[in-house]
């Protein structure tokens, strides 16, 4: 009787659907950027915290990005180092030492000029700061190991030279060094507001770029209103960025076709096949591929992984095809663990084909004619448990029984990355900075093997890779590093301590109106510069 | 009466300690390091050390409860490890909208159920009986995800008469953004109320006193309004003070759905992220919440009917 009722129910609902489901809005055609206006967005979690220093959460970069600026940035594609506090800088020839000049007339939100000492202090609290995730990036600043371990109070590599010039001395060589300092974390700050904001910190941010926390009612709602003391007011157009929190994703969309958004991203799969088969909403798609890898994870000391012939065999039974079809067609095939457009990453080398034959050959050479019986771990969530589905049934064709063990996200986190944890699991990458140190040096230099914490956690040690790993950090010349990177990547290929998968896009949707943005590579939702393309009262222009 | 109050209090302490001790045994076998979740998969083992000194984490399982135990005796429930905000603040901010969700259901489960209950009883074996017994069952078989979803995607996505979740900003915008939520909440509890209100009040109407009532001219109204009905409530008032004690411990899957800012959707993240001293203070507040609410309904029958005050 439920049942019944439920589907009346339904069935009146979608008669009385709306018929036209494109945009309400059009663009008013302003030819140039139009000031004013608020942008809002949503997200399907809640943010912890504002504090650079330790805010790490997925959606931190949305709001730390347009608060926070830094001496230098990336540019929207990830692949070029842009100046915003720093006007130049110089990179001595051994490239130890890092030399920045300061803008003239940076300043806080309240107009407190920013000098070089609150650009020292903002980076040695990533050094103090005990749970700050951003500790381990600035491990090659020489004497930097002296403050994590409290033998010094201040970090003797990075200096003050007057109030506009800032010199960092690396104890080794970092070519990913701008790249690091281009994360939020690494923004001035005073110890001054450190000291008055005390424990509420988190909600005080000391604003250093194009806006200023208006008002943040915690889980539900985040207002960023332009800062008037930014040093470079023609960057930002908006007069407020709004962020509403813990919107499930579905009603999101439902918000944005209302027009109550004013972009939504990560749509559910019904809400993406709509948007990718509706031509009106064609113009206002961005598609970007960003920063990661998926794939699934060998311990390469555990039988049956420790033989490579295995491991190959697992990575010629995967059919690419069906993840991307599962995925709607947001991802593309992987090869290695560098997303398209890496330095490195080498174009001519062809993601593993689907081979059952040759898959099951080198399963019988390895000592395995019958096939093995392999559990498979992967953390409960929608996608990763079709994609585990889809894995499952292209290896048992290549005789692999796979068993699919589903663990929570956090158990899931806990029990990879040490020796007891699982043989065969579920695995991803997502960068921090658009550089293949990043990606290669964390998941495969044998130096990440940890008791309990090993981002390598394939255990994979490999002297050759080590070595061409260390000496491409010790690289400048971006040709020579970029070739020992793509002999690092054809190392793996063929090691395969994962089956490589693929690399995933992001699609996000926004009203017509919304112009001038552009998702960025590494902040993604990043809204700085976009601007509101309404009519002169400010509403937008109906369709 | 006293010796019977303080009696039920000690109990309730007794309660509270042994289900947030029960929760903190749950939460430890987790076989997840909140270290690890809290750093994410990029975290390297010395942070991960770091961060494990810093709470504590390092340490056995019996340590770790004992430095909780001593904290909450100082009314202290320790800092979230995701926004290092005092739990305390935390479920302050939480407990006003879980209040007001929890009372707004409880006031629509009266509003709706007790009169439906009424005329299904009055009505019995027509129509009207048949009719509420059908609600009953749709309202107690359809669980909360899909009523909720139902009401959001009818009522708000389709046909724009309410907001699409959220809290609102106060006055006639928060009671529009209460009024899904609420109506979802209360759905199991009007159909529980209906059918509780209707057998009790056919039991009633079989009493003696109401064929007294009857016999001595008493018009049928007034039977039902001064007799029957008050001598049917006495259940009910134990069933609203459940329901307000379990309903204030939070809501997790109307406020997951409806965006409500309360207590259900802060322990809900809370385990997702394995922030153990937000998940056990979220748990003592509910706990608390219903031992109290138990207590005050029992308070309350004593109150109410003469004869267990005899007992």
């Amino acid at each position: 009787m439920t049942r019944a009722w439920l589907c009346a129910i339904a069935v009146a609902a979608a008669a009385c659907g709306p018929a036209d489901r494109g945009p309400r809005f059009r663009a008013a055609g302003s030819p140039t950027p139009r000031a004013g206006g608020t942008l809002r967005f949503a997200v399907a979690s809640h943010l912890s915290t504002l504090d650079p220093t330790i805010a790490y959460d997925e959606f931190s970069s949305f709001v730390l990005r347009p608060l926070f600026d830094t001496l230098v940035d990336l540019s929207p594609d990830g692949t070029a180092i842009i100046p915003r506090l720093a006007e130049r800088w110089q990179v001595s020839p051994d490239g130890l030492v890092y030399t920045f000049e300061l803008r003239r007339g940076i300043a806080f939100r309240d107009g407190t000029p920013i000098t070089a000492a609150h650009v020292k202090l903002g980076l040695e609290r990533a050094l103090t700061t005990a749970d700050s995730p951003f500790t381990s990036f600035l491990g090659d600043i020489a004497g930097a190991a002296d403050v994590v371990e409290g033998k010094a109070p201040a970090c003797a590599g990075i200096t003050a030279d007057g109030d506009h010039r800032l010199v960092i001395t690396l104890a080794r060589r970092n070519p990913t060094l701008l790249q690091i300092l281009a994360m939020p974390f690494a923004t001035p700050q005073r110890a001054e507001h450190i000291a008055r904001a005390g424990d509420q910190l988190r909600r005080l941010p000391d604003a250093t770029g194009p806006f200023e926390l208006a008002s943040w009612d915690e889980g539900n709602r985040l207002v960023l209103r332009r800062n008037p003391h930014y040093f470079d007011p023609a960057r930002a157009h908006l007069d407020a960025i709004v962020m509403l929190e813990n919107v499930p994703r579905d009603t999101q969309f439902q918000l944005f076709e209302r027009g109550e958004l004013d972009s939504a991203e990560q749509l559910a799969a019904p809400d993406y096949l709509f948007v990718m088969t509706e031509p009106a909403w064609q113009p206002h798609l961005h598609r970007t591929v960003v920063l990661n890898a998926f794939g699934s994870r060998m311990d390469v000391g555990k039988k049956p992984f420790d033989d490579r012939r295995v491991r190959q065999a697992l990575n010629y039974a995967l059919d690419k095809s069906h993840t991307a079809r599962l995925l709607n067609g947001t991802s593309v095939a992987a090869h290695g663990i560098l997303p398209p457009g890496m330095l490195g990453r080498d174009p001519e080398l062809a993601p593993y084909p689907r081979d059952v034959a040759r898959a099951r050959a080198l399963l019988a050479e390895a000592g395995y004619p019958d096939g093995i019986d392999v559990e498979y771990v992967t953390a409960r969530d929608e996608e990763r448990e079709k994609v585990a589905a889809s894995l499952q049934s292209d290896l048992a064709e290549a005789g692999v029984r796979v068993r699919i063990v589903l663990l929570s996200w956090s158990t899931y986190l806990t029990a990879v990355g040490q020796r007891s944890g699982p043989a065969f699991s579920y695995t991803s990458w997502i960068a921090d900075f658009p550089d293949p140190a990043n990606f290669l040096e964390p998941r495969f230099h044998s130096r990440a093997i940890k008791p309990t914490g090993s981002t390598n956690d394939s255990f994979y040690a490999n002297p050759e890779l080590d070595a061409l790993l260390d000496a491409a950090r010790q690289e400048l010349d971006p040709e020579r590093r970029a070739a020992m990177y793509r002999r690092a990547e054809r190392i793996l290929y063929d090691d395969a301590p994962w089956i490589w998968d693929y690399h995933r896009l992001t699609t996000e949707v926004t009203q017509p109106y919304v112009r001038g943005y552009q998702p960025h590579r590494i902040w993604l939702r990043d809204y700085t510069s976009a601007w509101l393309d309404v009519g002169p009262d400010g509403a937008p222009v109906p369709r | 009466m006293i010796a019977a109050i303080a009696r039920r209090l000690v109990w309730t302490i007794v309660v509270v300690w042994f289900v947030v001790t029960a929760t903190f045994l749950a939460v430890a076998a987790i076989p997840a390091d909140p270290a690890r979740t809290l750093l994410g998969p990029h975290a390297t083992e010395e942070t991960l050390a770091r961060v494990r000194t810093h709470y504590c984490l390092d340490r056995g399982i019996a340590a770790q409860y004992g430095c909780w135990i001593s904290q909450v005796s100082r009314g202290d429930l320790g800092e979230s490890y995701r926004s290092k905000r005092a739990v305390t603040a935390i479920i302050a901010d939480r407990i006003w909208p879980t209040a007001q969700l929890a009372l707004a259901a409880i006031a629509l489960q009266l509003l709706i159920g007790v009169p439906l209950g009424i005329v299904a009883a009055l009505r019995r074996g027509r129509w009207q009986d048949h009719g509420v017994h059908l609600l009953a069952l749709l309202g107690q078989s359809v669980p909360a995800f899909v009523a909720g979803t139902l009401l959001l995607y009818l009522l708000a996505y389709l046909w724009g008469w309410f907001p699409l979740g959220g809290y609102g900003t106060g006055g006639w915008d928060r009671l529009a953004h209460l009024a899904l939520p609420a109506l979802t909440l209360a759905a199991v509890g009007v159909a529980y109320y209906a059918r509780v209100m209707r057998s009790e009040l056919i039991e009633v109407l079989r009493a003696d006193y109401v064929r007294t009532a009857r016999a001595k001219g008493l018009p049928e109204r007034a039977v039902i309004g001064r007799h029957a009905l008050r001598n049917a409530l006495g259940p009910l008032v134990t069933l609203v003070g459940l329901d307000l004690g379990v309903l204030l411990g939070g809501a997790v899957v109307v406020e997951v759905i409806f965006a409500w800012p309360g207590l259900g959707r802060e322990i809900w993240q809370a385990i997702f992220e394995v922030d153990i001293p937000l998940i056990l203070g979220v748990v003592l507040v509910s706990a608390i919440a219903i031992a109290v609410a138990n207590l005050l309904a029992d308070l309350a029958g004593l109150w109410i009917d003469p004869r267990l005050r005899a007992q």
